[in-house]
């Protein structure tokens, strides 16, 4: 057994009786830990994870067993505290070791979020190619699936692409992802007409207002919330009470945009686009946006407007500017030096008509700030320049090349390539002039700066570690202008110009047991992050509404490849063949998450595959539960790499 | 040794204390993995070693330990104990956003913990193996064993959701200091006034009971003075001694703040502030509330010492 002086002291031994495995005694195998004379299993294997996620460690101890069962493995399962942990699968020698990590992560809309973290060459050391994936082919496929003038202007071919890449992965069977996480809000019967969005961050946002869905949600004490709630009904008016998980670190979004901190700002921000639950864009505080131009280019095309700034050993450039692009043959972290594109550079390449894309935004007249401002094309540039060196910028700044103003009521706004994800890319939140140009962080009311943007509420108060509370802003744009003002909305005319509830406070409350205490004492009405057992107990109660929605986030385990026999693509087909998905979500958790049949998500289904039905019914196959053909191919695996 | 000059070389001390302190806090913190960046940036596909490293250099955290501890030790005597870096708020703000919330409840609790403690430790002494020491004695144990945690959260089930006197949520919107407030402080009081009874009980108890056995206590009966006035006037102030050295010894549990407590009912305290400091590795805030609590509990222990000369002028200070 290896063992790393690192490693917590919590190892669960997972040795079962094995059942007699094809004839004598053991042979090590290279790199699969097996120097434990008493074992007669041909696979001895570590599967690794983070200590503090309960329902990881169970879930990986159900693989674990899974795969004991067989007969054909021996496991151990090591645990981490979690900054020990990401600090040892992160590293790239990490892929040597021949260890299984699990993990979680959370992907977007964009469905390359779901394969290139874990499988593109340029994510080992980094987040999260744990094992040294480097398949070239697959490299280019998920490139070639985002970036590029074909998938750029044709939608379906993105399409195409990405299922190509669905199977390419489910061939090849590098990761397995094991489930979706579902995200989950319980609300008191006072509240109507609630409805989930995919992402924490825009929870609050989304349900009170959303034109894009139809979407609305009330204040009823009178009258008891149904599932179908009916726009006929609507009261306005009213408070709606919250819970929230955590502190509100901060108002600024691009210096604090941790998940509470943006459940906050959403109130309050807007951008020139919004998105429906499916990751539709719809043109928001741009009344339209079209794409002017694409060019066929890639980074290298502004190797002509590059300066040179000095790298240190970490790889930490010596300049004040925001880097827009690097050049993609330096590496900061081995060169002294580093050719970069900054604002100025990026300004002059587009000049010269060298960039990837042009959008032009026509911006809405008549939208006010909460300070009484008029949005102009200026807003617009000047929160783009407030982006820069923030601490959201890397990846902001992965895609945006410059944002120009046309006139007082169009933007421009240049990608750095031909990218299928720009249109939701390039969007940003937009400032007042009065805050765009502060330090960044200084947008806080614990500062006396009350945050100012066009969206339907403003700050009321905001005391830290307590509450944040909310007023409608009287002069929101779409009460001004009416809902029917937006050229894409066919909704029904009983449908509100603008957001019903009059006031909302949310109360800060970090013990998940506490805000579940307080929802059942009615001191909130709406809050989440509640453990799965609760929500089982909520939901059997009439009294309440669970409501759940498949998010982005996923959970996986990778095979160490780089190590014999992990190389051999039948051994994690069948460990893939032997994770028991649907035990998984049923027994660890309650049902509230759903099996990784393929590897995409719900919410990436619109950009990420032609059909996703046709795709899952091909996919299925190689993600379903299947022992019997799990040891067909152990015991192919054992022959030919002579394990007996 | 004056007394005066007993404390003027305690608070002289203090100073190579809390060095030593910051020196060794600065160390673990730096020890663990992660650092403000990790939290900040958690899993991000989009962050290259190079973008990490960018931050890391903008906010100073990526020069040698022993360079950030001369940075940051050079700013605190200056009397900047700097920033979170998660949100840019002062540590010297949050301290003192934070200090007024855990004093009341430490304060709450400790008075709590003494009014019950030391009327209950001289009934058990003076009921000495009867029926009332054994029943102290299971009290005590059980107030040292129940979990905070545990007891806050049956405390809420019946306070709050069974019988409702008492809101989940501690009203935020009210001032500490309104009066209203108090009701409040009943319920994570007496939880973080149970532990610290059951343990001043004992040794009250302890106390009282050794006193009780000594010839004095036998002359004053011999004399004929009531018993009310021997146990209370003769044999409970020789019994303070331990008994004072432990409750100033826990003044200082009123600053350190209960975290357990504090997250359960939802008390926006010093100790929720640390374990979040903790958590998100702010090392800043984690420096700068440790130090804060070094000086209150170096004071608390100062305060104990001088408690002693008052309570028995025999005591020198040599």
């Amino acid at each position: 057994m290896v063992q790393d002086p690192k490693q917590s002291d919590q190892a669960i031994n997972r040795r079962t009786l094995l059942q007699g495995v094809g004839g004598a005694g053991v042979v090590a195998v290279a790199g699969c830990l097996g120097d434990d004379d008493d074992s007669d299993a041909p696979f001895q294997l570590q599967l690794e994870v983070n200590a503090d996620n309960s329902d990881r460690v169970q879930m990986v101890e159900l693989i674990a067993a899974s795969l004991e069962d067989t007969g054909y493995f021996e496991t151990e399962i090591e645990t981490y505290e979690w900054n020990t942990y990401t600090g040892r699968v992160l590293d790239t020698e990490y892929a040597q070791n021949g260890y299984i990590p699990c993990i979680g992560l959370s992907g977007t809309f964009n469905p390359e979020s779901f394969c290139n973290a874990l499988h593109h060459s340029d994510n080992h050391g980094q987040c999260c190619n744990l094992v040294g994936v480097d398949d070239a082919e697959l490299d280019d496929m998920m490139d070639d699936a985002r970036y590029g003038m074909e998938v750029s202007e044709d939608p379906d071919l993105r399409r195409e692409r990405y299922d190509d890449v669905w199977h390419h992965l489910a061939e090849n069977r590098y990761s397995s992802i094991t489930h979706f996480d579902l995200q989950t809000a319980v609300t008191s019967t006072d509240v109507h007409g609630f409805d989930m969005w995919p992402f924490a961050e825009g929870m609050f946002s989304y349900a009170l207002y959303s034109p894009q869905e139809e979407q609305v949600a009330w204040i009823d004490r009178d009258n008891e919330a149904s599932e179908d709630a009916d726009l006929s009904d609507i009261e306005e008016g009213g408070t709606l009470h919250g819970a929230i998980a955590a502190n509100v670190d901060g108002f600024d979004y691009p210096y604090t945009s941790d998940t509470t901190s943006s459940m906050s700002q959403f109130f309050i921000y807007e951008a020139l686009t919004a998105s429906d639950s499916e990751g539709n864009v719809y043109p928001w505080l741009a009344e339209s946006y079209d794409i002017l131009d694409t060019q066929d280019i890639d980074r290298l095309a502004y190797e002509d407007y590059m300066i040179t700034v000095d790298a240190d050993e970490e790889g930490a450039l010596d300049t004040e500017e925001q880097i827009i692009v690097q050049h993609p043959e330096d590496d900061p972290i081995g060169d002294d030096e580093v050719r970069v594109l900054t604002p100025e550079e990026a300004s002059d390449a587009v000049d010269d008509g060298v960039f990837g894309m042009q959008f032009r935004y026509e911006l809405r007249e008549g939208v006010e700030f909460h300070n009484g401002e008029e949005l102009t094309a200026e807003h617009v540039v000047a929160s783009y320049e407030r982006y820069e060196n923030s601490d959201i910028s890397a990846q902001t700044f992965d895609s945006v090349l410059h944002a120009r103003e046309v006139d007082e009521y169009t933007v421009d706004v240049y990608a750095q390539v031909p990218d299928a994800e720009a249109e939701r890319e390039l969007p940003i939140y937009i400032y007042s002039l009065e805050q765009a140009d502060m330090e960044g962080g200084a947008v806080d009311p614990r500062e006396g700066v009350t945050p100012v943007g066009t969206g339907p509420y403003e700050l009321d108060d905001f005391s830290d570690e307590e509450y944040v509370e909310y007023t409608k802003f009287d002069d929101y744009w779409v009460e001004q202008q009416g809902v029917d003002s937006i050229d894409w909305f066919d909704g029904s005319s009983e449908f509100p110009d603008g957001p019903v509830v009059e006031r909302v406070e949310l109360e800060i409350v970090p013990d998940d047991a506490t805000r579940s205490g307080a929802l059942q004492n009615n001191e909130v009405d709406i809050t989440y992050g509640l453990a799965t057992s609760t929500l089982d107990d909520f939901e059997a109660s009439d009294d309440y509404i669970v409501h759940g929605v498949e998010t982005g986030g996923y959970e996986y385990i990778q095979y160490p490849l780089h190590v014999e026999p992990w190389d051999d693509e039948r051994l994690r087909e069948a460990v893939n063949h032997l994770i028991p998905r649907q035990q998984i979500v049923d027994n660890v958790l309650n049902g509230w998450a759903r099996p990784a049949w393929t590897d995409l998500p719900e919410l990436a289904h619109g950009t990420g595959t032609v059909d996703h039905d046709a795709l899952e019914d091909e996919i299925r196959p190689y993600n379903e539960y299947d022992q019997e053909r799990a040891e067909e191919l152990l015991e192919e695996v054992v022959e030919d790499h002579d394990l007996n | 040794m004056s007394l005066r000059r007993f404390i003027l070389k305690r608070v002289l001390s203090i100073i190579p204390i809390l060095f030593g302190v910051s020196v060794i806090t600065f160390a673990l913190v730096h020890l663990t993995p992660g650092d403000p960046i990790d939290q900040m940036i958690g899993l991000n596909p989009d962050m290259t070693r190079a973008d990490e490293a960018q931050l890391r250099a903008r906010y100073g955290l990526d020069g040698p330990v022993w360079q950030q501890y001369m940075t940051w030790i050079g700013n605190v005597i200056t009397g900047d104990l700097g920033q979170v870096y998660s949100s840019g708020r002062d540590v010297s703000w949050i301290i003192q956003a934070r200090l007024p919330e855990t004093v009341a409840l430490g304060l709450f609790g400790w008075a709590f913990g003494l009014l019950i403690a030391i009327p209950t430790g001289i009934y058990a002494a003076v009921k000495k193996d009867q029926f009332a020491d054994t029943a102290s004695r299971f009290l005590a144990l059980s107030g040292i064993s129940i979990p905070n945690f545990w007891l806050g959260l049956m405390l809420i089930l019946i306070g709050s959701l069974w019988i409702g006197l008492w809101p989940v949520l501690p009203p935020s919107r009210q001032p500490l200091y309104h009066p209203e407030m108090l009701w409040y402080l009943i319920l994570p009081g007496i939880t973080i006034g149970t532990a610290s009874a059951a343990s001043i009980m004992r040794v009250m108890r302890t106390s009282m009971a050794e006193e009780m056995n000594k010839e004095y206590v036998m002359a004053a009966r011999a004399k004929g003075l009531p018993e009310r006035t021997v146990v209370l006037k003769h044999v409970l102030r020789n019994s303070l001694i331990s008994v004072v050295t432990l409750a100033a010894t826990l003044t200082a549990s009123i600053v350190a703040g209960s975290v357990v407590v504090e997250f359960v009912f939802n008390w926006p305290g010093l100790g929720r502030e640390f374990i979040n400091a903790i958590n998100q590795r702010e090392i800043n805030l984690i420096m700068g509330i440790t130090l804060f609590t070094g000086v209150f509990i170096i004071l608390a222990n100062l305060l104990a010492d001088i408690l002693y000369a008052v309570l028995d002028p025999r005591i020198r200070y040599d």
